[in-house]
Parts: C-alpha cells; sequence; structure tokens
C-alpha cells in the first residue's frame, strides 16, 4: 500500500502541507484529448454534424477567397502578359493639344531620369481594297524595338515576317474577313492595295519624302499579307501592323502619335511619368490597372468577409449548442470525475479541448474541401475551355496568410465556444452533479 | 497511536445545515467520531438522519457549517478545494449510491479513471484496472459499456475503480441500495475481504439490517446525532475466519 510521503520522511506540520499544496497532480493533455474524442465518437451523429456545420463554413470562406485570390492573380497575370509593368504608355491628353513625338521630343523624354528607351507607333489611317473588297484601316507603323517593349505575345516568327520584306503587313482577322477571306489564313501571302492619308502635321522634323517616280509610287500601294495576328483585348479589331521604316519611306518624316518607355525599375516608374505628363502627354501604366484591379478585389474580399463571418457565426452557434448539450449530457460524468478528485483546471480543460477537437476537425476539413472544390471548379471550366479552344488556366490560389488567418480563427472559435461551458463544467459541484436529473 | 488502533479520521464538532429558501434545516448536529485504521465501519439510521451528508463532508465533499473533520494529521476544510481532489484521488476510493461512469469508455477505462485523474496515462492504468477487474470477477466485461452491466456488475465494477490507486481508505454511499440480496451479498463479501486483506479502512453508509454482520463497527445515527457507536465482535470473529479462508485458498492456488 502506498502512503503519503509525510510519513515516509519526517517532516515539519508546515512544510508538509505546503509541500502537499504543490505536489498536486494534473491530467495529461493526451488524456483529456483522448476523452474528448472518445467522447465525440461515441456521440458520432452530433460530432459529424458539428464539424460538418464549422467545415461547410471554412470551406465556404476557403472557396470564396482561393477563387477570389486566384481570378485575381489570373487577371493581373493576364494584363501584364502583353503590359509589363516597367513599362510607360504615353500618349495625348487630347485633340485640341494635340502634340507629336518628334525626334525632340523623344530625346527629350529619353533624357529623363530612369527611362531607359522610348519607341513610337504612329497610327494612320486608310483604305484596303482586294479586289471588290474595301475597308477602312488603322495602320500602326511601328519598329522592331516597340514590339520587344509591347513585350507582345505575338508568334516571334510571325513579328519577324514583317521586318523581312519591304511592304509586308500584319492583319487582324476581322480585317481579313473585311478583305474578302472567309478564312483569315487564307489571306497570307496575299497582296492587297492601299491608300494612306498622311497629313501634313503628322510630319515632324519637316524632311520631304523623297521623290519617287510613278512606278515606285504604285508598287508603293501594294502590300503584302505576311501573317494574320489575333488581338488580345478585341475579337473585332480592325488594324494592321506596319514597319515605320516603311511608312517612312513613303510619307517622310511621320513622327508617333504614341510611344512607350521602359524604365529601369519600377521604383522609378512614378517620377518619370510625372516629368512625361510636364510635356503635355498623358501616361498609363499597367500599374494603375493593377492597382484598380486590386481595389475591386479588395472591395470583393470586404463583401466575402461579411459572408463569412455570416456563415461562421451561424457554425459558431451550433457549436456552442452542441458544446452545451454536450454539458448537460456530461453533467453526472463531470460530478464523478470530480468526486473522484479531478481538479477544476481538468475538467474546464476537458470541454475547452473538445470544442478544439471540434473547431480543428472542422476547420481542416473545411480547408481541404473548400481548396479542392475551388480546384474541382478550376478543372471543370478547363476542361470546357479546353472544349472551345480555349488555353487553360489557374485561377484558384490560397495566401499562405489566408492559412494562417484560419488557423488563428479556428483557434478563437474554439476558445470561445468552449470557453463559456467549460467554465460552467469546471464551476459545478460535484454533489449537485451527481444529483442532477 | 501506531498500528491498528491509530486514529485515522476524526470527526470533531461536526454541525451541517442546509439552506433552504429562507430557513437554516440543521442536518448534523455536531458529531464527534474516531475512526481507526482498518475499521469497517457502517452508518446505519433511517433515512434522512444525516448518514450520507456526514460520509460526504468526511470525503471533502460537502463542506461543513460549524466543526471539521480530521484525516490523519491534516485539516481537510482547512485546506483548498484542489488539496481535497488531489488527496480524494491518491487516497479515498469512492463507491457511490448509483454507480457514475464516463459513458464513452468502456469498463476497464473507467476502472482506470482514477489513475488518469492522478496523471498516469491509460497505458499506464490498465494493467492496474485488469488486475482489479479480476479480483471482482468481471474480467469478461472489461471491453463492454459499463451501462451495458446490471447493477450487481456495476457496483463491482466501481469496487475496481475504488481500489486502482491503492487507497487507505473507502467511502461508500450505500452501495447496495439498489442491489438484490444476492448482489448486495456479494458485494459485501468483496468489501469485508479488501479490507481485511489490505487493511483499508471502510466507513459505508446502509439501511439493510442483514449488512450489519459484515461491519467491524456499526455507528448508529438518528436525527443528526450518534446514537449508538458499537465494535461489532461477531462480525470481526467472522472476518479473521473469512482472510483465514482466503490465505488457505491463496496458499493451495
Amino acid at each position: 500500500m502506498s502512503f503519503l510521503k509525510k510519513s515516509q520522511k519526517p517532516k515539519t506540520a508546515a512544510e508538509e502541507r505546503h509541500a502537499a499544496d504543490f505536489r498536486f497532480s494534473h491530467m495529461r493533455l493526451s488524456t483529456i484529448l483522448f476523452i474528448g474524442y472518445r467522447n465525440m465518437f461515441s456521440n458520432r451523429m452530433r460530432s459529424v454534424l458539428t464539424i460538418g456545420g464549422v467545415a461547410i463554413g471554412i470551406g465556404i470562406i476557403t472557396l470564396l477567397i482561393s477563387l477570389g485570390f486566384g481570378v485575381q492573380g489570373m487577371v493581373i497575370r493576364e494584363v501584364t502578359k502583353n503590359n509589363p509593368s516597367d513599362i510607360i504608355d504615353i500618349s495625348n491628353k487630347s485633340l485640341e493639344s494635340f502634340a507629336l513625338l518628334d525626334r525632340q521630343t523623344i530625346e527629350r523624354i529619353r533624357k529623363i531620369e530612369g527611362i531607359e528607351q522610348v519607341e513610337i507607333r504612329a497610327t494612320i489611317g486608310g483604305k484596303f481594297f482586294n479586289g471588290d473588297a474595301q475597308t477602312d484601316v488603322v495602320i500602326n507603323a511601328i519598329s522592331r524595338h516597340y514590339l520587344d517593349l509591347a513585350r507582345s505575345d505575338l508568334d516571334a516568327d510571325i513579328r519577324e515576317k514583317i521586318f523581312l520584306e519591304p511592304r509586308s503587313i500584319l492583319i487582324t482577322p476581322k480585317l481579313a474577313v473585311l478583305l474578302g477571306f472567309d478564312n483569315p489564313d487564307d489571306s497570307i501571302g496575299k497582296t492587297i492595295e492601299y491608300t494612306g492619308v498622311v497629313t501634313g502635321d503628322m510630319l515632324a522634323d519637316v524632311e520631304e519624302a523623297p521623290a519617287r517616280s510613278p512606278e515606285e509610287i504604285e508598287a508603293e500601294s501594294r502590300l503584302t499579307i505576311v501573317g494574320v495576328i489575333r488581338d488580345q483585348a478585341k475579337d473585332d479589331a480592325v488594324y494592321a501592323f506596319m514597319p515605320i521604316d516603311e511608312v517612312r519611306k513613303r510619307y517622310g518624316k511621320v513622327a508617333g502619335q504614341f510611344a512607350k518607355a521602359r524604365v529601369k525599375d519600377e521604383l522609378s516608374i512614378e517620377s518619370a511619368r510625372l516629368q512625361i505628363e510636364q510635356t503635355a502627354f498623358v501616361t498609363e501604366s499597367v500599374i494603375d490597372t493593377i492597382a484598380d484591379i486590386n481595389s475591386f478585389f479588395s472591395i470583393v474580399r470586404a463583401i466575402l468577409v461579411v459572408f463569412g463571418v455570416i456563415i461562421m457565426s451561424i457554425s459558431a452557434m451550433g457549436m456552442l449548442n452542441t458544446l452545451s448539450i454536450s454539458l448537460l449530457q456530461r453533467t453526472k460524468e463531470v460530478g464523478i470525475l470530480k468526486a473522484l478528485g479531478t481538479k477544476r483546471t481538468d475538467i474546464f480543460k476537458m470541454f475547452i479541448f473538445e470544442a478544439f477537437l471540434i473547431s480543428f476537425f472542422g476547420g481542416v476539413l473545411g480547408l481541404l474541401f473548400g481548396y479542392g472544390s475551388a480546384k474541382g471548379i478550376n478543372y471543370g471550366i478547363n476542361l470546357m475551355a479546353s472544349k472551345y479552344g480555349v488555353a487553360a488556366s489557374s485561377f484558384v490560389e490560397i495566401p499562405s496568410m489566408f492559412v494562417v488567418l484560419i488557423a488563428v480563427f479556428i483557434f478563437f472559435l474554439g476558445l470561445l465556444t468552449g470557453i463559456f461551458p467549460a467554465v460552467r463544467a469546471s464551476k459545478i459541484h460535484a454533489l449537485e452533479a451527481l444529483r442532477y436529473e | 497511536m501506531t498500528g491498528e488502533n491509530e486514529v485515522v479520521i476524526r470527526v470533531v464538532g461536526l454541525k451541517k445545515s442546509f439552506h433552504v429558501g429562507t430557513q437554516d434545516i440543521p442536518v448534523l448536529h455536531g458529531i464527534d467520531l474516531e475512526i481507526h485504521k482498518g475499521e469497517f465501519v457502517l452508518l446505519v439510521g433511517p433515512s434522512g438522519c444525516g448518514k450520507s451528508t456526514l460520509l460526504h463532508t468526511i470525503y471533502g465533499l460537502e463542506n461543513p457549517t460549524e466543526g471539521t473533520v480530521y484525516i490523519e494529521e491534516d485539516d481537510i476544510w482547512e485546506k483548498t478545494k484542489d488539496w481535497r481532489a488531489n488527496f480524494r484521488n491518491r487516497h479515498i476510493g469512492f463507491i457511490p449510491q448509483q454507480p457514475f461512469w464516463i459513458k464513452s469508455l468502456t469498463v476497464i477505462e473507467n476502472i482506470a479513471i482514477p489513475g488518469v485523474i492522478g496523471g498516469k496515462t491509460f497505458s499506464e492504468s490498465i494493467p492496474l484496472a485488469a488486475k482489479l477487474i479480476e479480483l471482482v470477477g468481471m474480467g469478461e466485461w472489461a471491453n463492454h459499456r459499463p451501462y451495458d452491466l446490471s447493477g450487481g456488475q456495476q457496483q463491482r465494477i466501481a469496487l475496481a475503480r475504488s481500489l486502482l490507486l491503492d487507497p487507505k481508505f473507502i467511502i461508500a454511499d450505500e452501495p447496495t441500495g439498489n442491489l438484490d440480496i444476492k448482489a448486495g451479498e456479494t458485494l459485501m463479501t468483496l468489501l469485508r475481504n479488501i479490507s481485511q486483506q489490505f487493511g483499508i479502512t471502510i466507513m459505508m453508509v446502509t439501511h439493510n439490517i442483514d449488512q450489519y454482520k459484515f461491519g467491524s463497527r456499526i455507528v448508529n445515527m438518528v436525527d443528526g446525532r450518534v446514537t449508538s457507536d458499537a465494535i461489532n465482535q461477531h462480525s470481526i470473529e467472522m472476518m479473521e475466519q473469512d482472510v483465514m479462508d482466503l490465505k488457505k485458498k491463496t496458499e493451495t492456488v
């Protein structure tokens, strides 16, 4: 038989009392968790429903958030694909204060701190003729460097073609259709006739076009289509790309109406933009668009948070209900545990850890379920997209910060819903609990 | 005092009243009692005489209005709640009138519960519980749920649970109250043997006159007072005989 330690080691009464007061043994965390788990398991239906409630709540939030962040990321990816974030687009404010990007202006812009490269684009109105078919058209006169800056997703081979042979152009599919080619690809290699309208005020640096013979003029009005390009933004865009050198050969020193400037780094972009804008131009950067996208999505997220709070309040009430009923059903268990010597803190822990177990299982299942459903939706949409020939893309993303937030949230959910029943349980008087009916 | 005559529980001037509405209803009117080591004390008397209240006060669950209880040298009502809880867990086995269980645990896990409360793991406590379940002859029921068992079986399990941590005392509040005569006798025989074999001091409340023969001392209470307190010589002789038999049996086994 065991005896109190004091009977083995003689001590003073005060020492004994002091020692005894500090020898209290507590239940182990593992056994508390085990009993909590057993209790959940023995009330399977109730536990499944409660954990399910939490899981659905967290799952819906995870689904919405991962789609929200994913779509935001996808949109930003798509936007920056053709518009790198170190590029400034320069254009005119309005027709009243129209300024040309001539050599001088470009030099000025080039000297602005942080600017590394400036390339212009001139747009020229005109008409294309193909047999009986004719259509108004916009020719974008560009250099190879301009296309580099645009970092457009044009196929490199197609892009190079307009610089290989003189009088080569790239056209959009819609333009090909307007020119009488039912299948846009049939237009490749065909020659069309062209008249352009270049007025004097588009010419900078007052350089006369070289004198040409009527044969040369005749030849210059013929252009060969070397490729069909798809516009990223608009399916029905009607324009053509043509090397600016070709245009200049014909019309003289055509200046640009638009330009793209590349900056050293994104940090110098704002000051460079300010300085360019002082020279009567307006600037645009994809950073503006990204900021707009981000602010739009932060509104979406705020709405999601409101939804989330409502959903989680319902889940939390379900949990609180379950834990309160669990306490009522286990009042006698609390009574006998206390009668057999369980300390109040251990009873408290039993109930709070049961709440933690429910919120933990609910949270983990919810995260998996939410992320899984989002991935499923992504997969389904990609499957459909591939049928229509659209490239698959990923629009599901869980920021690690969100996972941390969910973990913190799960902890507080457990704490808040568990604390009330746990405090009540720890305060129950053993005899009253045993008499409880 | 030492040895068998050592006073291990001392109840001093114990009074208890319950507050009902605006009234104080006195239940114990000043009890003085000394319990010696190894005694099997039966608290008897009519319903409402305060037996259970006295027992619960000694067990450290019902605080007295006046007076106190010393167990060994400690004034238990001077101590903190946690001290009493700790003391109950380590040194007192408890058999309530109705057995109460942790529903989600098996019979053997329930027997192991005092060990778990005292900071042991289930795997450390279950081997002990396995020995005790054999002692009370319920080995085959180890993995059942306690509430599936009959009243008598449950009380034998409750006895096994009370013995888990080698208690110095057993406090039993009418454990045979809901049992038939045979089940009651079985439990009482077990209690008496255990008391004798291990020198455990037992305090037990009973209503049943037939069970008086099992106690070594009968304390009779009426209206919150001790009216008689006598050594049960006949019972002691029987106990000694039983222990002799048990020893012989064990030796032959």
